[in-house]
């Protein structure tokens, strides 16, 4: 059995060029994906994104003075499938190929999505005008499955 | 008690192992479908799926091979070709009429008058074809999964099972996919011991076994799509070993395609695996090894059977087979017998291998060496898993005769292919384009090879007349549900504000993908709305981005036909968008913000489009820029209006007067308690601020907007009030108004083209065309009748034009209109015609031209 959360992810993008990308050093309260030569996005819970970017945004302007860093959480909808048949069943939603622990980024539901999975979870998140279309495929594709555990939840308001 | 299927009003017993062919044939049901063209009987040929002869509706589904369906209680089959039976079938009288059915005669006849091919076409397709459609049933999602594997073997023979055993205990992912059961196609009991020693090896070993899933084409990738019973597959593989085996040599010769004429495998498989005796005599004609061991299988059914290793000559019957006339040393022989039983040679089941050249894929088995032992079989699959490539063995073709059908799907006989060849059509792909060879269920399978020894062997024919036509999925016959499985047409974008929309009463529409409201209430209200107190809309789609780093001036001015140098912070510019062409691509508006970054907002429909556009010459040109979307995260709402600013000055602090905040200005606010930028706007031609805010804060925002609103009379207003206002202002809508080759001068946007600019992208092809007189322009018309968008505009009965938008305006008296007119005779005509109706070229906008409004 599984299950979809939603999940409240606070996202920061860095924008800066590559070799200041490189040289950064990510702060451990986020999980940096490296979206692009020259763009980075970094994962965290929501109540330390403005932490992140103030720290991502001093640390970058050593490296790279024009860098842009900006708090883009509201720019994207989360979702996490989580539990025994999450990554089993991903290949339900795209034809991605998951990596065993980490990121990658494609088509997920036929919207572009970045996605970082491990063992037994998959964090999924797209651009926040198709919330509503991942919230739907995800749900109809895992739910015909039978292995979908179902609970009422509403979407928390930041 | 088991009641059986039911077969047109009959019940038929279903034998455990039974398909649906072999439980009709047990209850003596011999024509199983008519042919396509002349509706000669059909009986079971190859019983492995690779004819079309035994085609039936089953439980509703046209076309189901019976000989791959496995039968079972309360079934309903039912024949789908014949009128008024395919038992007692009186389109049958066609086969006496070939002389007037040439091949193509539907190319060439019926031509004249025009009227006779549509009552023409529709007795054709009435007549023809093999199976009706079931148009009211509703369509089935069919969901499909994507599967990553290092080897994906397509077929569970003794040599797929091999290549999967092999590589699974090397470590490798694989996923092997079987048509059938393991085995159900194998009559011999040592070949289907084999197969389940090996399968049990492979799932040992890791592999994965998928059986009744069947690999319908390949890919570049290899990527393969897999039907399954419940899903469909893509397969992206490392690599694919085709062990897809091979059917029995299909011979041409008078009277082939009589019921009772069986390929040997076929035959055997319905004695041994079965047990229903193909008929009671049999001429046995084998120059194979497994075709000469059918004839044991079909005595040990209790049939006499004669074996015979020379040529056939002819097959006669009425319907069936009742004699079959053989070629011997001494000259020629008539057996009288019910079944002919045929194993002449092999063909491979190749498509898919063809389907993959230059690509990691290999045949193993019977498809790589046709006819090989059950041992050969075996390594042939090792050495596949093991990457290598078995090289395809040349197939010697069986001896076309003079006269038989060749392709059974299409009922193609060696005549037609004469006298297609005769008429011009000289290699096998023409071949094949004009009889429709090869081009039916089968996909060529049983034909494919002697289409092109046909062309291959005439005495005219070029060197190239005989290759293999292109294979192309599918390879096996699918559903149209297979084809759309995992298909998404509706994929919806939504504001922040759409639950808000519904719940005011919106109507919705699709624009683009967006979906967004055309009306609240009354379109005519709200245009009211906008003009005499205000309007909220919801832009949220626009198009938004922010532009930094040291070069993003350098970028935009560069890019962009604007100044953008002189654009002070607070400041801001209406922009269009050239190609190099300079045609016109977008437009939008560029804010300049501190610190030299700026906000470009482009149209909803072309924001991706312009962000790769941009992020491209941002490359081409190795320029220090960061390039962000800010479309998802940032929400936006128009106020609009004489009453705008006072709406807003009930819920901010800032000032939002006409003197700090004049048109085309913005500064950061905050409204509601919601930080926002403001920007100055005209689009609708009032007093109007785009407040752009961070997404999640868009209900809260509205909510207050609207009920702040409601004292000065405002209402929300869609895209319905919307083109109705932009047209008042004579405002484009790019895509609408506008054609893939329009520059600015044509669109009346000269203005927005700084030409003493040094350079900008299209600047050069603006300065050739502005050599050249304009051909073409678009005009502001007034139509004295109803508005009526697209009809053409003509000057003395000759199109010149088109109306792009057309609406009646209240606030311009009138139908007013915008619409492209062609030059005549050197200059752009004044008096047209729209439809019924006079329309009158006049200077635009309709509204306010001063402008006066803005400025409030």
């Amino acid at each position: 059995m599984f299950e979809i959360r939603r999940t409240l992810v606070g996202v920061v993008t860095a924008s800066a060029g590559a070799g200041a990308l490189d040289g950064l050093v990510v702060p451990g309260r986020a999980f940096g994906c490296r979206t692009a030569d020259d763009e980075l996005m970094l994962l965290s819970v929501p109540q330390v994104t403005d932490e992140v970017v103030r720290e991502v945004s001093t640390r970058l302007a050593t490296l790279d003075p024009d860098a842009l860093v900006i708090d883009t959480t509201d720019g994207w909808a989360t979702i996490m499938v989580a539990g025994g048949g999450a990554r089993s069943s991903f290949g339900l939603l795209s034809r991605l190929e998951l990596p065993d622990a980490g990121f990658t980024q494609g088509e997920v539901v036929h919207v572009p999505a970045k996605v970082i999975a491990d063992d037994e979870q998959v964090l999924i998140l797209a651009p926040s005008m198709w919330e509503a279309h991942l919230l739907d495929r995800v749900t109809k594709a895992l739910g015909a499955t039978g292995r979908l555990e179902t609970r009422e939840w509403r979407v928390p308001t930041p | 008690m088991a009641d059986g299927l039911r077969f047109e009003g009959r019940r038929v017993t279903v034998e455990p192992g039974d398909t649906v062919a072999s439980a009709l044939y047990r209850a003596d049901v011999r024509t199983f479908t008519r042919s396509l063209k002349y509706h000669r009987r059909r009986g079971l040929w190859c019983v492995t799926g690779d004819c079309p002869n035994c085609m039936v509706n089953v439980d509703g589904d046209p076309g189901v091979r019976a000989c791959m369906t496995d039968a079972r209680d309360g079934q309903v089959v039912v024949r789908e070709s014949g009128w008024p039976s395919a038992e007692r079938d009186l389109l049958h009288v066609t086969d006496r009429l070939h002389r007037f059915l040439p091949v193509g005669f539907y190319s060439k006849t019926f031509i004249r008058p025009r009227f006779v091919w549509g009552l023409a076409e529709r007795a054709i397709r009435r007549a023809t074809g093999v199976g009706h459609l079931p148009i009211g049933r509703p369509a089935s999602a069919r969901p499909a999964r994507a599967l990553h594997v290092d080897l994906l073997v397509v077929g569970g023979g003794v040599a797929g099972l091999a290549a999967a055993a092999e590589a699974a205990a090397a470590g490798s992912r694989v996923v092997l996919v079987e048509e059938r059961r393991l085995g159900a196609t194998a009559w011999d009991a040592r070949v289907r011991e084999r197969i389940q020693t090996l399968a049990a090896e492979a799932r040992a070993a890791g592999a994965e076994i998928l059986e009744h899933h069947t690999a319908v084409g390949l890919y570049e990738g290899p990527f393969v799509p897999v039907v399954g019973p419940a899903e469909v597959l893509h397969v992206e593989a490392g690599r694919v070993v085709a062990a897809t085996g091979a059917v029995e040599a299909h011979a041409v010769f008078p009277g082939n395609d009589l019921p009772g004429v069986f390929l040997a495998r076929g035959a055997a498989l319905l004695s041994i695996r079965h047990g229903v005796a193909p008929g009671r005599r049999a001429v046995v004609v084998a120059t194979t090894d497994e075709g000469r061991a059918s004839a044991a299988a079909l005595r040990s059914a209790g049939m006499e059977v004669l074996i015979h290793d020379g040529p056939v000559i002819a097959a006669e019957g009425n319907g069936r087979i009742l004699a079959v006339t053989l070629g011997t040393p001494s000259g020629r022989e008539r057996i009288t017998c019910d079944t002919l039983v045929l194993s002449l040679g092999w063909a491979p089941r190749d498509a898919l291998l063809r389907m993959g050249t230059d690509q990691e894929v290999a045949g193993a088995g019977d498809v790589a060496i046709p006819g090989c032992s059950l041992e050969e079989a075996e390594a042939s699959g090792r050495r596949a898993a093991n990457g290598h490539d078995e090289a395809p063995s040349d197939v010697p073709t069986v001896p076309v005769g003079d006269e038989g059908y060749v392709c059974l799907c299409e009922d193609v006989s060696l005549h037609d292919l004469q006298q297609a060849w005769d008429e011009g059509w000289r290699s096998s792909e023409i071949l094949k384009r004009y009889t429709t060879a090869t081009m039916g269920p089968c996909q060529g399978a049983v034909c494919g090879r002697l289409l092109a020894a046909f062309a291959g062997a005439r005495a005219d024919a070029v060197a190239t007349a005989g290759a293999r036509t292109t294979s192309r999925p599918p390879a096996r016959p699918l559903v149209l549900e297979d084809l759309a499985a995992g298909v998404d047409e509706m994929i919806e974008q939504r504001t922040s504000l759409h639950d808000r929309h519904l719940g005011l009463g919106a109507r919705m529409e699709r624009s683009g993908s967006w979906s967004r409201p055309t009306t609240f209430d009354a379109i005519d209200e709200e245009i009211r709305a906008v003009r005499h107190r205000a309007g909220l809309m919801d832009v949220g789609t626009l198009g938004k981005f922010l532009v930094a780093g040291r070069d993003a001036a350098e970028l935009l001015d560069r890019v962009f036909p604007i100044r953008v140098r002189d654009l002070e912070p607070g400041r801001s510019r209406y922009l269009v968008a050239l190609d190099e062409a300079g045609y016109v691509i977008d437009d939008g508006l560029l804010a300049a913000l501190d610190s030299g970054r700026f906000y470009l907002c482009t149209t909803s429909g072309r924001a991706p489009a312009m962000e790769a556009w941009l992020r491209d010459w941002i490359d081409r040109w190795r320029l220090h820029v960061h390039l962000l979307d800010q479309t998802a995260q940032l929400g936006a709402i128009l106020v609009a209006g004489p009453k705008a600013r006072a709406i807003l000055g009930r819920l901010t602090g800032d000032d939002v007067s006409a003197e700090a905040l004049p048109h085309m200005r913005h500064a950061d606010i905050t409204v509601a308690d919601v930080p926002c930028r403001a920007v100055r706007v005209g689009f609708v031609g009032e007093v109007g601020y785009e407040l752009h805010h961070d997404r999640s804060r868009g209900p809260a925002l509205y909510d207050a907007l609207l009920e702040a609103g409601q004292v000065e009379g405002a209402q929300p207003f869609g895209l319905g009030a919307l083109d109705v206002l932009r047209l008042e202002k004579a405002h484009l809508y790019l895509g609408q108004d506008t054609l893939p080759d329009d520059h600015p001068a044509k669109l009346g946007l000269e203005w927005a083209v700084a030409m003493d600019k040094p350079d900008f992208v299209g600047k050069r092809a603006l300065e050739r065309m502005g050599a050249l007189p304009l051909e073409r322009t678009l005009v502001g018309l007034r139509i004295d009748g109803e508005p009526r968008r697209g009809v053409p505009l003509l000057v003395g009965g000759r199109v010149v034009g088109r109306v792009t938008s057309c609406a009646r305006s209240e606030a311009a008296r009138g139908t007013i209109a915008l619409g492209w007119v062609r030059a005549v005779d050197g200059s752009f005509p004044t008096e047209l015609i729209a439809g019924h109706a006079v329309a009158t070229v006049v200077p635009t906008p309709f509204y306010d031209p001063e402008g006066a409004r803005l400025r409030v």
